[in-house]
């Protein structure tokens, strides 16, 4: 027994040492990427990658006259080689896994990005829950070498402003890199990504921007670029993206202006968005129909209506019903005549609706896109009026 | 001669040269003839307390022999007197100071025995038997007493606090039941105390230990044995049950285990858990220990076996699942439902206390991708600095905190203050100042060592406190997949154990649904029908009541 035992034992032990400790990493020779940005170089890419810097930002005591992060810039002739190089300039060995977004460069994404993307899916060590955005007039090194004001790390901000503001406010889309590819790959939708403008750009970079009360540099989402397969062909403005959104089903909440019957305006939020698409085949020509179902709160009222009435309720659903369906059909109207190409997955609903009409259809599918007809039917309900019944001007007039 | 003296090959000049065969078995030999020497020994030694002799009819020889046999140590206390007409008939009393109660043999023996109501009794017995039972009816004064005809008789209960009467001319003696001491008085139970419940705790007197589970069992088949097992200290062990209910065989066990121990002394209940239990070499305890009256009379209730020692205010209990280690008797007490959340909350603290400072290490080393992108800034930006890896930082740390409560116990009551005051200096934020750890680090020890006292099972959280630092050495070279490796390793252990027969997983592994009332969950008391299956499995029935209900109206 005790031979035995012994015998286990010291075998246990030098199992253990055999491994070495493999792959055994301490947290402080880290260096947490969290943001990376490709762009094209002469030959190959220029990799810009965000490097935190733990010390500045979650220390008691931070130093203040240092950046809360560092920019590594590299080139190489494929992203991994890029990558790797940064340990000519960095003491830490770069880790992906806690990456928050790729930007991918205006001029790259102009070429076509699908090869760049490779290393990012294939790699393992890269999780697939950042977003991928694009930049829109300027260089994705541009996007990352801005310093924030609020949020230290300016990866974080660009994560954090996208997410909320395709929550709270719908023109942007947050797409992770695998939702990206499956865009790319299907052949009834192609893909469209956030865009970033740099505003700024000089004094962006240095820490004298986040010591202005109002930082003359910053970073805004502006929109969506869209992309025929992996190649940038045009972008959509902020009413087209949220119109994108509504037809994508991305509306989570959102606030609209509706016109009074007598003159002013209603803000109306929507608390509640659910879009259908459902596609038929009619004679060989396909057509789509969008229905949308809302729940709206009424947020702000500044013309004189009484808020009491049922019928004036029931005006204001018609009235949002209507503004929700402009902004629908402006939007795939813009994107028939301008851009040709099917962002919203019409071209998937077709294939679901008629898997054999659609083998014939996705031959030329981006031209019979251009002319497709589409219908559009929103229902909106008005759940709730705030916290006061009229307006005060309203009350004083009278 | 040859062949049987083990030495006989060493003593040889050309033993180098042996063949390897002999050289074998000398050394095969030698041990056991060490051993018989020892035996020899071992049995000389004993026997010198453990006389079989009977007892001789001269009184005076007898005495002599107990003086020379004893040493003639102070407190054996021999006060010969004569009584009887004329005080003719010549006896002696015999006991040891100390641990027979004074008062009481001067009351009833010396007293009466002059001007007692037996006097006269004595007197006119003629005849050696009537004399010898009118001593008997003097002594049945005192309650309990024995006939005793050798010396081993004599000298155990001599020194075990009764008092012998010797006649002249008998072969013959009385022992009276004259047992008392200074014992400690019932107290609260220190390891094990509540807020809700009985406060009293056992104490070092077996006596006062059977008689404080009496009083919560008042029932004919509450059986109590008594053996003494020791053989020097001729320690007294009983076995505790309810006839009926316990499972026979168990009993039957419990006896033949007890019996098989074969050890100069017992000097706590620890010697013979280590004696009796089912696996000696497994980390687990299969054996638990309680000094509350009130949890062995539960666990009666339930069929098992209190073993009590006799020295010692803890009772041993088999068979003992794993699920004992998690159960208090305040679970009992209070409402079944806090009673559930403390037992989740027991189970949680269980896997906190095992596997938390491994976690750590897995995770911050192996596995950073686990953490919040904003919680891992945060760790990093505390390592920032720290010389040590972190499975070296955490075993500082650890061991840093067993030394802290070995010293805690161990150390003289006055300097206590000085020792946490210090304590508080290494494993908090002095050593997180001085760069030395993280400050992560040390809330991970100090919840890991917090979550170790939450296991009620003092013997349990042993265990867990050994098996921590070799799950932490899995992690630091395994990571995540250590320690995965280590849970399955010790659920496979655990799963093997087995207490008095009882699978020690059960009512888990075998999954025994009905047995469930009183695992993880509490059920109120109402809906606690069955007693545990395996542990007994005739008188099942616990009681027949249901949910209680609301008045009519």
């Amino acid at each position: 027994m005790v031979r035995l035992l012994s015998v286990l034992v010291s075998v246990f032990l030098l199992l253990s040492l055999l491994s070495g400790c493999w792959s055994r990493r301490e947290l402080d020779e880290l260096g947490i990427a969290v943001g990376i940005g490709v762009d094209k170089a002469a030959n190959g890419y220029r990799v810009t990658t965000q490097v935190v810097s733990p010390g500045e930002i979650a220390a008691a005591r931070p130093s203040g006259n240092r950046t809360p992060v560092t920019v590594y810039e590299t080139t190489g002739s494929t992203i991994f080689e890029a990558i790797r190089k940064i340990t000519t300039k960095s003491s830490r060995e770069i880790y992906l896994a806690h990456l928050r977004v790729l930007v991918i460069g205006e001029a790259l994404a102009k070429e076509g990005i699908h090869k760049a993307l490779d290393h990012f899916s294939r790699d393992h060590e890269v999780r697939t829950d950042y977003f991928v955005i694009v930049a829109k007039g300027a260089t994705a090194s541009d996007v990352l070498k801005v310093l924030t004001p609020i949020e230290k790390i300016p990866a974080n901000y660009l994560y954090l402003a996208l997410d909320s503001s395709q929550k709270l406010w719908a023109p942007t889309a947050t797409i992770t890199l695998d939702e990206l590819i499956t865009d790319i790959t299907s052949e009834g939708k192609n893909p469209a990504l956030s865009a970033v403008r740099v505003i700024g750009k000089q004094i962006s970079q240095t820490q004298k921007n986040v010591e202005s009360i109002e930082p003359p540099g910053f970073l805004k989402y502006s929109g969506l670029a869209v992309f025929r397969k992996d190649k940038l062909i045009g972008w959509l403005n902020e009413k087209e993206s949220k119109g994108y959104s509504y037809i994508t089903n991305n509306v989570e909440s959102t606030v609209g202006a509706i016109a009074c019957p007598g003159g002013g305006k209603i803000a109306v939020e929507v608390i509640k968005s659910k879009t259908k698409i459902k596609g038929k085949v009619r004679n060989g020509k396909p057509n789509i129909d969008i229905v949308v179902k809302m729940e709206e709160n009424v947020g702000e009222v500044e013309c004189e209506i009484d808020m009491t009435k049922r019928e004036t309720i029931s005006e204001l659903e018609y009235a949002a019903k209507l503004r929700v369906e402009k902004i629908i059909k402006n939007t795939i109207k813009k994107v028939q005549s301008d851009l040709k190409v099917d962002i919203f997955g019409f071209g998937e609903a077709i294939h679901r609706a008629d898997p054999a009409a659609w083998k014939t259809l996705k031959q030329n599918w981006d031209e019979q896109f251009a002319q497709l007809d589409f219908n559009v039917n929103a229902s909106v309900k008005i759940r709730r009026i705030g916290t006061v019944a009229n307006s005060f001007h309203k009350e004083g007039v009278e | 001669m040859k062949d049987r003296d083990p030495f006989y090959y060493i003593l040889q000049p050309d033993f180098v040269l042996m063949n390897r065969r002999v050289y074998k078995q000398t050394l095969v030999a030698r041990p056991s003839y060490t051993l018989e020497i020892q035996r020899k020994e071992w049995m000389h030694m004993t026997n010198n307390h453990v006389q079989t002799e009977p007892l001789k009819d001269k009184l005076e020889d007898n005495l002599n022999k107990i003086r020379n046999e004893l040493g003639g140590s102070d407190d054996i206390i021999i006060r010969e007197i004569g009584f009887g007409k004329d005080r003719i008939a010549h006896a002696a009393v015999i006991y040891t100071d100390g641990l027979a109660d004074t008062k009481l043999i001067t009351d009833f023996i010396l007293d009466s025995q002059t001007q007692g109501n037996h006097a006269e009794e004595i007197d006119h017995a003629t005849d050696e038997d009537n004399l010898l039972d009118a001593l008997k009816s003097l002594a049945l004064n005192l309650g309990d007493h024995k006939e005793i005809t050798d010396f081993a008789g004599l000298y155990s209960n001599l020194l075990s606090g009764n008092t012998v009467l010797l006649l002249d001319g008998f072969a013959r003696g009385i022992a009276a039941g004259t047992q008392g001491w200074k014992g400690r008085s019932v107290s609260e139970p220190v390891a094990q105390s509540v807020v809700r419940g009985p406060q009293e705790g056992f104490t070092e007197t077996l006596r006062t230990n059977t008689s404080m589970v009496r009083r919560k069992i008042k029932d004919p088949n509450l059986w109590l044995e008594t053996m003494q097992i020791g053989k020097v200290t001729k320690t007294d062990v009983a076995i505790m049950y309810i006839k009926g209910i316990v499972n026979d065989k168990i009993v039957e066990e419990v006896r033949a285990r007890l019996g098989r121990i074969d050890i100069d002394g017992i000097l706590e209940s620890g010697y013979i858990e280590e004696l009796i239990q089912d696996e000696a070499y497994s980390p687990f305890p299969t054996v638990s220990n309680t000094e509350r009256p009130d949890s062995v009379a539960a666990e009666l209730l339930e069929g098992r076996v209190a073993i009590l020692v006799d020295g010692t205010p803890f009772v041993l209990i088999v068979p003992t699942l794993f699920i004992s280690f998690f159960q208090t008797a305040e679970d009992y007490y209070q409402r079944a439902d806090i009673s559930t959340l403390l037992r989740i909350i027991r189970f949680i603290s269980l896997f906190i206390a095992m596997v938390g400072p491994a976690l750590y290490i897995a995770i911050t080393t192996f596995h950073q991708e686990l953490l919040p992108t904003q919680l891992l800034i945060s760790l990093a930006a505390q390592r920032e600095g720290v010389p040590f890896p972190a499975f070296i930082e955490a075993l500082m740390m650890e061991v840093t905190f067993e030394v802290l409560r070995e010293a805690g116990i161990r150390m003289p009551r006055p300097i206590g203050q000085a020792v946490s005051i210090v304590g508080t200096l290494v494993i908090g934020q002095a050593a997180v100042e001085a760069g030395i750890v993280s400050a992560s680090m040390v809330i991970v020890v100090s919840i890991t060592a917090i979550s170790s006292f939450v296991i009620t099972g003092y013997s349990m959280a042993i265990s867990i406190r050994m098996i921590r630092f070799v799950i932490m050495g899995l992690a630091a070279a395994f990571g995540i997949f250590g320690i995965v490796v280590a849970m399955i390793a010790l659920v496979l252990h655990l799963c093997s154990l087995r207490s008095f027969g009882i699978p020690f997983m059960s009512p888990f592994a075998p999954f025994i649904p009905a047995d469930h009332k009183d695992t993880i969950f509490r059920f109120p008391h109402w809906a606690q029908s069955t007693r545990p299956r395996l542990i007994n499995q005739k008188n099942t029935t616990r009681e027949l009541m249901s949910r209680p209900t609301k008045p009519e109206k």
